[in-house]
Parts: structure tokens; C-alpha cells; sequence
């Protein structure tokens, strides 16, 4: 793209973005969270919406996740299009009744009488904080009718897909991570949605595919320069929607790589690769297929255990030289 | 209340019931709170629906028909009585996990604050979601915002099977308000008129953007905790409490004025109920396809 | 002689910055301790004060530009005339005091 068609921004300003173009556009969006008001959010994501839109609709709240979560989606239901910003995504657990019980299944319950477009949007991933501050659980979520989940790996995403979310009928759980902030990146100078349920191929290669999601899509992309060193080429997948989840394009490029190496920082029991392997695998039957995942255990905030269970773009590396031969 | 009454007589006396809460003996807390609200506001409520419905005004044909599971129900007969709901007459409806709707009400309440609604939201739950969390939580941001939300606790003193006092460690439940600064008053719940009074009060106050309060109306549960759970209170506790007829109260304050009593106004209600089990039996179950409408 | 102001480092989880705001115009003679330039980090704001005295010659990045930790961002001279080459490459560093807030 011309210089003058896209601008450079980093992770947190994309969503500021998305979330300030939609409050200009749309009276309903609102903003709720802690430290999400005159502090602009705990990685400076908000930076300026209460400022420009005022304490009615940018509210910061006490550490309660049931009720945070519980008032955009009673505020959802009723009218309005809350963005609830959960700090870590471990504690997105406390405010899973009202996601799950209530928003995910209020249009059907109610027989289509009453929607709840609420966004919630929390940050995942292990970054030297400790066991309770580090997990990526969105496979947890993914199995829930009714409900969306999302998770960007790039600025331009991080917007698109915010503005999409923001668009949605129903709920949406929208996961960054805590590596991805410090990106920076190009993003349309233009308004621009990226479509919910839609995964995208970062790199082109020829013999293996990996699909994967967030931060390890950074990981995947120095994995696959480890090996291209060595002559192997690897189709990056990134998924970018994990509900709905497009395993047609994981499917076609498997069926042309023969091979596929799932890849996710979440543990691999009954995780996000267990589903996409099992999927593609029905599609492609003669397929070699492996999973990487984190380690079985919790993720210490000790650098050594935490580097251990975490994968990282040599243990990605070898998990392909390994399926390859297989 | 008579058309409660009689409604829940006729669910109950058929072998379809299907699992039911039965708001027999509450009938005042819901008949009063709902004469203080207006068309502006929203009545959220418990798994135990039946009376908070009719009392909203909802057609005893629609929410027995979505008792049945039958399309004719404001739910398509997909809610159920669990789910019972019908935003556009005011009752934005049951939910079934205790305490699950508090947080919700209180954000129907931030929804009419930030877009300068009228609208107040009333919250009926029972004595069993006062241990919850989310009732303290839901106190705390609903007096710090001043959300215009109403808080009504039907104590009929019993969870299951558990009595209040051994559930919850406050001896008046609308003591939980005072810690957060918001109003908590107790009225008799078998007493419709001072469910009315208090509540029209409360209201009035949520309206004019004071902020919310928690009105306790303490109450009897005429049966057992639901349809297929035992009664484990005695036989004579049983006689005792089934002597506090709230309808028989408001009969008895009405006929010092000279107006009708039960027998007067029964034939009515009992016609009302059979045509509600009728339209109700005449509407179809929905086609197994729906399982999979409305989903996302 | 002729001095390349490079992005200073290294930054805590930091590979790249934007030029946020320029001290002075070409020609500017900036002390010790007196502010460059200031840069943003994804969560930070970079203050970057001369280490040594000199003379602001010509700015090879404009706010709003992006640049790597290392990377140069303008071109200092002792003295104000003293003849410019077309590049910062083989330059020395000019001293900098940096602080991250």
C-alpha cells in the first residue's frame, strides 16, 4: 500500500482507534472496565475516549468481574453496546455466569425477544506475572453457542476486528495479549472491518501448515524463518476467529501441504488444536498432524519455568522437522 | 393474586406440569410491586416467574402455553418458565440461576441512565440469592452510580430446604443495603397494600435519580420449593402458614368497604384460567428445528 | 566533527519508536542536559537530552516517523558549518542522557 492509503500505529492505538471511531459513530457504545477512564486502560488502550466522550459512557469500575461483565450485558440486553475490558483474562472466570448463562443463550431463550451485543475484551498470555495472571483460555469459550471469540495478532486486526465485534448482534468475547502491545503496525488509513470468522495465511510455504492464533502467530512467523533457513517452507495460518472458526482455509491449505502443525499458548487437552485437527482431518483424511501447546502446568512468573512450559518459535521449529519426518 | 392462585391450581392439578416454582403464598410481593411500576419500567425476575408474569400483566394464555413448551409462548416455548419473558410488555423476565439476574437488572439500569430513560428497573429475587456475591456487588456499583434500580427480596424465609436463618447471618435482610449507604426497608409481603405503599416509595425515589434500595417483603411459601422437591416442613407449620392468605387479607380489608369478595369474582378468574388451558392446549410444540434457530 | 543522534537503548520490550516531538530546528545549538527529541514507546514517553554540547545540522526523521532502537534520527555537528556527508552511516554516536516515563 501507498504511504499516503495506510498509517503505523502501535497495538494499543489501533483499539483506541476502533473504539473512538465507533463511540463517535454510535451514542450506544460505552466503555466500562477498571482504570479504563482518566487512567486510558492498563496497557493505554483508551487512552483519550473518556476525555472525548465523557463519564457517562466511560466508567471506570471496582474489582468486581461478575458485575462488570453482568452490567454491559443487563446494558447489551437493554439497548446499548458496552465494551467491558476484563485486565487479565484469567479473572474473565469470576464474570462467566452473565457471559455464558445469560448473554450467550438471551436470544434463544427468549425465542429472539432480547439480544445482548456485548464485547468483552481481555487480555491473555504469559508474560513473567504467575500462575494467576497468565493463562490463555479461549478454547474454554469457544465451545459455547451463542457465543463469539476473537483474538488479533496484528494492529491492523486488533482494529478490524474491534470494529466488527462492535458491529455484532450478539456477544463477543475479544481476546488480545499481553506480547502483542508491543507491536507496531500498518492498519488501513480508512475505515476498515476485518470479518468475524474469517482466518488469514501470513506467510506462503510448501510443506506444512501451521494454524494458530495471537501472540504464537508472531512466534510461528521466526519459526518458520528458522526453517526456511533450512529449506523448509511453512504456510503460516492465523486464525484470528476461534468462534466461528474457519477450518476452510486450514483445510485447503493442508490438502496442499499434507501436513498440519497446530500451535497454541493454551494447553492442548481439549484446546484449540484438538478441535482444528480433528476438523481438518475429516476434510483431509491422509493428513500428518501434530499439536504444540503449553506444557501441562501452571506458568510460573520464574522466568526459567515460565521460558520451559511456554512454546517458543525452536520448539515450533522442531515439532515440524519432527512431523515432517514423521 | 386470585388469578395466580387459580392459574397455579390448574398447572399443577395436570400430569404435563413439567418442573415448576410456584408462587403460592407470594402472591402479594409480586401483585404490589407490580402497582408501583409504569409501562416505562422493567421487571427482571427470579426462576420463580409465574406470579411476577401475570402480575406484570402478561396473558395467562401466552405464559401457560410457554409453561407447556408450546410456540405460543412469549419465549416460543424455549424459555420456559425459567426463562419466561416479554421485554416489550415491561417484563424483561425470569432467569434461572439464583442471583444470576441481579447484575443483569443493574445494567438494564445503567442502559436507562446513559441514555436518560425514565425507566426504572425492579429486581424480584428470593431470600436464597442474599449469600450471593453478586448481590453485594450489584448494591455497591448500583449506590455508587445511582443506577435506578429497585431490589425486592420475597423472604418466604425458606431456600429449599434451608431455612433463612441458618442461610444467612443478618436477621433483617434489608440490613445487606446499609453497609453501601442505599435505603433497606422490611414491609409483611403477605400484606399487598404495604408491598404497594413501600414500593411505589422506592420507585418514586430510583425515578427521580436518587439511586436504588433494597425492599424486603417478608413472605410464605405456601409449597414446597418446586414440583418435584419434597416438603420438609411439618404438617402443622404447614396449616399455620397456609392461614396467612394474602388474598384472603386484602379480601377481608376490601369487604370492610363493601366491595366484592373471592366467591364474587372466583367464577371469573376460574373462566379466565380454562381459557388460558385452552389456548395454551391448542397451540402446537415448536418443530424440532427451532433447537437450532435464534442460537447466535 | 559531525555526530548521528541514534535511538537510544536499550528499552525494556522496546524495538521500535515514533518520533513524537522535535526541541528545535536545524541550527538549534543544544547544551548538556537540555531535550532533543521526545519518542513514544507502545506505553512509554522517551525524553532524549544532548550528552555533549552541539549544533542540531539536520533532522533525517520528522515526527510522526517510526525508527529501531539504534537507528539514526538526525545529524549534529561542534561547529555550525562544518560541512554535512550525505548519511549518518559510519558516523559517531552523539552522547545522550535518555529517560523513559
Amino acid at each position: 500500500m501507498s504511504s499516503e492509503a495506510v498509517v503505523k500505529l502501535f497495538f494499543r492505538e489501533a483499539i483506541a482507534r476502533a473504539m473512538r471511531e465507533a463511540m463517535a459513530a454510535d451514542p450506544r457504545v460505552i466503555l466500562l472496565g477498571q482504570d479504563v477512564g482518566d487512567f486510558g486502560g492498563s496497557y493505554k488502550e483508551f487512552v483519550g475516549l473518556k476525555a472525548e466522550f465523557g463519564a457517562s459512557r466511560v466508567r471506570d469500575t471496582p474489582v468486581a468481574e461478575a458485575a462488570m461483565v453482568g452490567l454491559g450485558v443487563g446494558a447489551a440486553a437493554a439497548g446499548l453496546r458496552p465494551v467491558v475490558s476484563i485486565t487479565y483474562m484469567d479473572f474473565l472466570m469470576l464474570g462467566l455466569d452473565p457471559l455464558v448463562n445469560y448473554a450467550a443463550k438471551a436470544r434463544f431463550k427468549t425465542g429472539g425477544q432480547i439480544t445482548a451485543p456485548v464485547v468483552i475484551k481481555t487480555t491473555a498470555g504469559a508474560k513473567g506475572q504467575g500462575v494467576a495472571h497468565s493463562q490463555s483460555i479461549e478454547a474454554w469459550l469457544m465451545s459455547v453457542p451463542g457465543l463469539k471469540v476473537v483474538a488479533p495478532s496484528t494492529p491492523a486486526d486488533a482494529y478490524g476486528l474491534m470494529k466488527s465485534a462492535l458491529r455484532e448482534t450478539g456477544p463477543v468475547l475479544y481476546v488480545d495479549h499481553k506480547r502483542l502491545f508491543p507491536m507496531a503496525g500498518e492498519l488501513p488509513r480508512g475505515e476498515a472491518f476485518v470479518p468475524i470468522g474469517q482466518a488469514v495465511v501470513r506467510r506462503v510455504g510448501r510443506h506444512v501448515t501451521v494454524a494458530t492464533h495471537a501472540y504464537m502467530t508472531r512466534v510461528a512467523l521466526d519459526a518458520a524463518e528458522q526453517l526456511a533457513a533450512t529449506g523448509v517452507e511453512a504456510e503460516i495460518v492465523d486464525l484470528r476467529s476461534l468462534a466461528p472458526l474457519d477450518i476452510d482455509t486450514v483445510a485447503t491449505s493442508a490438502a496442499r501441504t499434507g501436513a498440519l502443525l497446530t500451535l497454541e499458548e493454551g494447553q492442548l487437552t481439549c484446546g484449540v488444536g484438538a478441535e482444528i485437527a480433528f476438523q481438518v482431518r475429516e476434510r483431509v483424511p491422509s493428513l500428518k498432524v501434530a499439536r504444540v501447546g503449553a506444557l501441562s502446568a501452571p506458568v510460573s512468573s520464574n522466568p526459567v519455568l515460565e521460558a520451559a512450559v511456554v512454546p517458543d518459535a525452536s520448539r515450533v521449529a522442531a515439532a515440524v522437522r519432527h512431523l515432517l519426518q514423521a | 393474586m386470585m388469578q395466580i392462585r387459580a392459574f397455579e391450581g390448574a398447572l399443577s392439578a395436570r400430569p404435563d406440569h413439567g418442573f415448576q416454582l410456584y408462587s403460592s403464598g407470594e402472591e402479594a410481593v409480586a401483585v404490589g410491586l407490580c402497582a408501583a411500576l409504569s409501562a416505562d419500567d422493567q421487571l427482571f425476575s427470579s426462576g420463580r416467574s409465574i406470579g411476577p408474569a401475570l402480575a406484570r400483566g402478561l396473558e395467562p394464555g401466552a405464559v401457560m402455553a410457554e409453561l407447556l413448551g408450546k410456540v405460543a409462548g412469549p419465549n416460543r416455548g424455549k424459555g420456559g418458565r425459567g426463562h419466561l419473558a416479554k421485554p416489550a410488555a415491561g417484563f424483561f423476565g425470569a432467569h434461572a440461576v439464583v442471583g444470576g439476574n441481579l447484575t443483569i437488572a443493574a445494567g438494564a439500569a445503567l442502559a436507562a441512565q446513559v441514555e436518560g430513560r425514565l425507566g426504572v428497573v425492579a429486581c424480584l429475587f428470593g431470600d436464597g440469592a442474599c449469600g450471593s456475591g453478586a448481590l453485594h456487588e450489584t448494591l455497591n456499583i448500583a449506590t455508587l452510580w445511582r443506577l435506578p434500580l429497585l431490589l425486592v427480596c420475597s423472604n418466604n424465609q425458606m431456600s429449599v430446604s434451608t431455612p433463612v436463618a441458618q442461610a444467612l447471618a443478618p436477621q433483617r435482610l434489608s440490613d445487606l443495603a446499609a453497609p453501601f449507604g442505599a435505603p433497606g426497608v422490611t414491609v409483611d409481603g403477605m400484606d399487598v397494600l404495604a408491598v404497594r405503599r413501600a414500593a411505589s416509595e422506592l420507585v418514586r425515589r430510583a425515578r427521580a435519580g436518587e439511586g436504588p434500595a433494597f425492599l424486603e417483603c417478608v413472605s410464605e411459601r405456601f409449597s414446597s420449593h418446586s414440583s418435584s422437591t419434597r416438603e420438609t416442613r411439618s404438617a402443622e407449620a404447614m396449616a399455620a402458614i397456609r392461614a396467612r392468605c394474602p388474598i384472603d387479607r386484602l379480601a377481608g380489608a376490601l369487604a370492610a368497604h363493601g366491595w366484592p369478595g373471592r366467591a364474587e369474582l372466583q367464577a371469573e378468574v376460574d373462566a379466565e384460567i380454562r381459557a388460558a388451558v385452552a389456548f395454551a392446549d391448542a397451540s402446537p410444540y415448536p418443530d424440532p428445528a427451532e433447537a437450532l434457530v435464534d442460537v447466535v | 566533527m559531525i555526530y548521528s543522534l541514534a535511538v537510544p537503548g536499550p528499552i525494556e520490550d522496546v524495538e521500535e519508536v515514533r518520533v513524537l516531538e522535535w526541541h528545535g530546528e536545524a541550527g538549534r545549538a543544544f547544551a548538556p542536559g537540555e531535550l532533543v527529541v521526545e519518542l513514544e514507546t507502545h506505553k512509554a514517553l522517551v525524553e532524549v537530552r544532548a550528552g555533549q554540547a552541539g549544533v542540531l545540522r539536520r533532522i533525517l526523521c520528522p515526527s510522526g516517523d517510526w525508527r529501531a532502537v539504534g537507528e539514526p534520527l538526525a545529524l549534529l555537528s561542534d561547529g555550525p558549518d562544518e560541512a554535512l556527508p550525505a548519511d549518518a552511516e559510519g558516523l559517531a554516536s552523539l552522547a545522550v542522557d535518555f529517560e523513559v516515563s
